[in-house]
């Protein structure tokens, strides 16, 4: 009995240091955030109550309508891409058994950079007469050399592929070696072309705005686009990393035995890799629905770089109302936006698990 | 190719494929494997490696975008250590000071049938860059240096025009030297030496130790920002900028420098004080049976789903009222450890009870077994999880960004770096400074994983198979 009680109180004191931070510092304050939400409240002037004037004035705001779109989109989008590339790179790099050891170290430096660092150089690579925009550049200058190689390849590797079924069964559609060899000769063919000057070289000198722009591609604008690329850039190497572990603790007898029962390569990852990888995967969209829907740092280092309309998401949106420039602070607002943010982000926390668990159930 | 050699026969039923074919087939869809990580390598790691090589050069913005400049030709690197060393005697920095010499030769061409004519040269009275330290700049090379044509010799070259036809083309060199006016022997060393060569556009400069940094009015007027730059303050001369330039104007400290500072002290505090709360906190979730553990686990992964933007403005009033905003201790404090107390608790999950069983049988309380055996044999998890508190707190930029806002020399490097793209990343262009300044803000992190590679990735591998 006495055992029970000092265990219970040394139990206390052991969790008292983080217990008090958790209080402090997250427990209170989203009380304290909800009970602003209903206030007016300038960081300075003792907080008025107003009712739900603050969320009726969040629903009538063009710009946090436009921020919770953005958001929304910008969530979507990264966190299906990067899941879906990481786990085919994983399933990739599984297969090159000798470049492993590498990839654990090339893959890694992105995820240990600061999201700073990371956007500084992101946004040097997406500067107007940047490198990303040269790369552009020569792509659509040599575009009559990227179409031939492309239909090339194609042609070269459906003869092959239709020449060998005549004789062969149980040659693929995708067969590795005719599209190796289809490869070798596109590319053979482009390059000679090249050479001998046979297909025009398109001049191009345009400035392309990645990043200061009011432009928008489909629902999203193309200011988000571009850190949408640089976030799948830096999150994919360490989602890959988990999407790894996971495919090494597979057994590699369950592939065997798909095998001899006959089931192909798409099969056997349909009905073995995915299964197996659930709870990996179910970790990787959880961290990715997290970390997009709080997306802050990129858009605040963007700054003045580009337009506010292009770049706003909710939590900068709640950032902004808290400590805007060259005006006072609207606590209300933020308080009322970052609620609507916390909620948004476990409802999508939720909803994703209890997927997973239905799934899990068929 | 293995399609052709059937196709003369033409069997009338379709076989299965060779061993031989299979085998191909094999090694292809390795080679495909390869090639496709082979190109992912290359899009993550180039990134990084065109980044960095930009960050050397002069204008990272240049088009096109060439790989091959000053900063990178090692026959640069000897001219600049020479110009260095006769101008400060130092090979490595480079610098003007009293009792300098310095040669600086450049060779201009023209067709034959044109004349060379002597560049006017001069040291111009130029600031570095557009920054702060432009205005706390006192002394110019301009005011101590003196140049003068030493010599000057003619010679010809072969050269072939757009067309391709060979030419001869009249060369002429010129030797200038720069020296330390004798009359202001008493005078302060100085960082750089700029020199301007004004000539007709009809020459052509073909030859100097290193390239002009700008080239201006058609070719006209070629200027150097530093002549006497030594090898590393030619390679790095962004660095060195950024450091320099990023100054304080009342006390002249480089910014960066200071920022560096907060960012190392904020880290180390807040690794300490991670790892006190989250040993203790997971010890007690894992081990001890206390009313309230279940609640606080689940807040703990709760807390791991709420943005920090849910939290800040209560936080920010907190640390106002407590008069401890614009400190370090606020973005110390600030954190909720809920993951590494997380961590810590899976650790001891997996950590055998009978040790500790038979302390407490012997009459140790739950405090002395944890000091005394516990913790010491908890180093892996300890190692671990103060370095993803380290590498946390050094790369976080909201709370900084929120608790820190003024002087400029309290910011933590994160925030810094917000600012340094402000102030040089905007209209001016000046990509060579952010892009060094990341580099650097990078280097404490890029240390860490270098040193206890194994750790991390194994506790990412562990975290993907749980």
């Amino acid at each position: 009995m006495s055992r029970t009680r000092s265990e219970e109180r040394s139990g206390w004191l052991f969790v008292l240091p983080f217990t008090i931070s958790m209080m402090l510092f997250f427990v209170f304050a989203i009380v304290r955030t909800a009970y602003y939400s209903f206030t007016d409240f300038d960081l300075f002037e003792a907080p008025s109550f107003v009712g739900m004037s603050n969320y009726t004035a969040l629903v009538s705001d063009e710009l946090f309508l436009l921020a919770l779109r953005n958001t929304i989109g910008f969530s979507l989008i990264v966190t299906t891409t990067q899941t879906v590339l990481a786990l085919a790179l994983a399933v990739l790099v599984n297969h090159a058994v000798r470049a492993r050891g590498l990839v654990r170290t090339v893959f890694y430096l992105p995820s240990i950079m600061s999201s700073a660092a990371m956007t500084l150089i992101f946004l040097w690579l997406f500067q107007r007469n940047g490198f990303m925009t040269a790369i552009v550049s020569v792509m659509l200058a040599y575009r009559q050399h990227i179409l031939l190689f492309l239909v090339g390849m194609a042609a070269l590797h459906g003869a092959l592929v239709l020449n060998a079924r005549r004789s062969y069964e149980g040659v693929s559609i995708f067969d590795p070696f005719f599209l190796l060899v289809a490869a070798v000769g596109a590319l053979a063919l482009a390059v000679s072309c090249a050479l001998a000057g046979l297909l025009s070289v398109f001049d191009n000198n345009l400035p392309i705005s990645w990043l200061n722009t009011q432009r928008h591609f489909l629902f999203m604008p193309v200011t988000l686009w571009s850190v949408a690329l640089m976030n799948v850039f830096t999150t994919v190497p360490t989602l890959m990393l988990l999407f790894l572990a996971g495919l090494q603790s597979i057994p590699s007898s369950l592939y065997d035995a798909a095998e001899v029962d006959g089931a192909n390569a798409f099969q056997r990852f349909r009905h073995i890799t995915v299964p197996a990888l659930r709870p990996v995967t179910f970790a990787v969209v959880t961290m990715g629905v997290i970390g997009t829907l709080q997306m802050f740092d990129q858009v605040a280092i963007l700054g003045d770089a580009a337009p506010l309309a292009s770049r706003v998401t909710l939590a900068y949106y709640v950032y902004e109302n808290a400590f805007p420039e060259g005006a006072s602070s609207r606590i209300g607002m933020a308080s009322a936006a970052a609620l609507v943010l916390g909620i948004l982000t476990i409802t999508a926390v939720y909803v994703q698990k209890s997927l997973g668990v239905k799934e899990k159930g068929e | 190719m293995m399609a052709s050699t059937p196709a003369a026969k033409v069997p009338p039923l379709r076989r299965r494929l060779p061993a031989g074919a299979l085998r191909r087939r094999q090694l292809a869809a390795s080679a495909w494997v390869y090639l496709t990580f082979l190109v992912v390598a290359i899009i993550m790691a180039g990134t990084f490696v065109l980044a960095f090589i930009a960050s050397l050069k002069v204008d990272p913005l240049e088009r096109p975008f060439r790989i091959y400049f000053d900063q990178l030709n090692p026959a640069a690197w000897i001219a600049a250590a020479r110009l260095g060393q006769e101008g400060a005697g130092d090979a490595l920095w480079g610098g003007l000071a009293p009792g300098a010499k310095v040669d600086f030769s450049v060779t201009y061409a023209a067709p034959a049938d044109a004349t060379i004519v002597e560049p006017r040269a001069e040291v111009p009275r130029r600031r570095p860059g557009s920054g702060i330290a432009a205005a706390l700049m006192r002394h110019y090379a301009a005011d101590y240096a003196s140049i003068a044509l030493r010599s000057s010799s003619a010679a010809t070259m072969q050269a072939r025009d757009e067309k391709g036809i060979r030419q001869g083309w009249q060369t002429r060199t010129f030797v200038y030297e720069i020296t330390y006016r004798t009359d202001r022997q008493n005078g302060p060393w100085i960082e750089r030496t700029p020199l301007n060569l004004t000539a007709p556009t009809s020459q052509i400069l073909i030859d100097s130790p290193i390239s002009p940094s700008r080239s201006e009015r058609r070719g006209r007027l070629l200027s150097w920002d530093n002549i006497t730059p030594g090898a590393l303050g030619l390679i790095f001369n962004n660095y060195r900028r950024v450091i320099n330039e990023t100054a304080d104007l009342q006390t002249g400290k480089s910014l960066l420098g200071s920022w560096l500072g907060n960012s190392l002290v904020i880290a180390t505090g807040r690794l300490v004080l991670t790892l006190v709360v989250a040993s203790l906190a997971g010890y007690a979730l894992a081990r001890l049976k206390f009313r309230g553990s279940r609640l606080l686990f689940a807040a703990a992964l709760f807390s791991m789903t709420i943005p920090a933007q849910v939290t800040f403005v209560s936080n920010y009033l907190i640390f106002r009222d407590l008069s401890l905003l614009n400190t370090p201790w606020s973005v110390i404090v600030v954190f909720v450890a809920s993951a590494n107390v997380l961590l810590m608790k899976q650790f001891f999950e997996g950590f055998p009870r009978e040790i500790e069983e038979a302390a407490i049988v012997d009459g140790a309380n739950r405090f002395q077994v944890f000091c005394k055996i516990v913790l010491p044999n908890a180093k892996p998890a300890l190692l671990v999880n103060a370095i993803l508190a380290f590498q946390g707190a050094w790369n976080d930029f909201f709370w900084p960004l929120v608790l820190i806002t003024s002087p400029p020399e309290a910011l933590t490097v994160q925030v810094g770096l917000l600012s340094l793209r402000r102030s040089f990343g905007g209209a001016q262009g000046d990509w060579g400074l952010v892009l060094a300044g990341a580099f650097i803000s990078i280097v404490p992190v890029v240390i860490l994983f270098v040193l206890f590679q194994r750790h991390i990735v194994s506790t990412q591998f562990a975290k993907g198979t749980q």
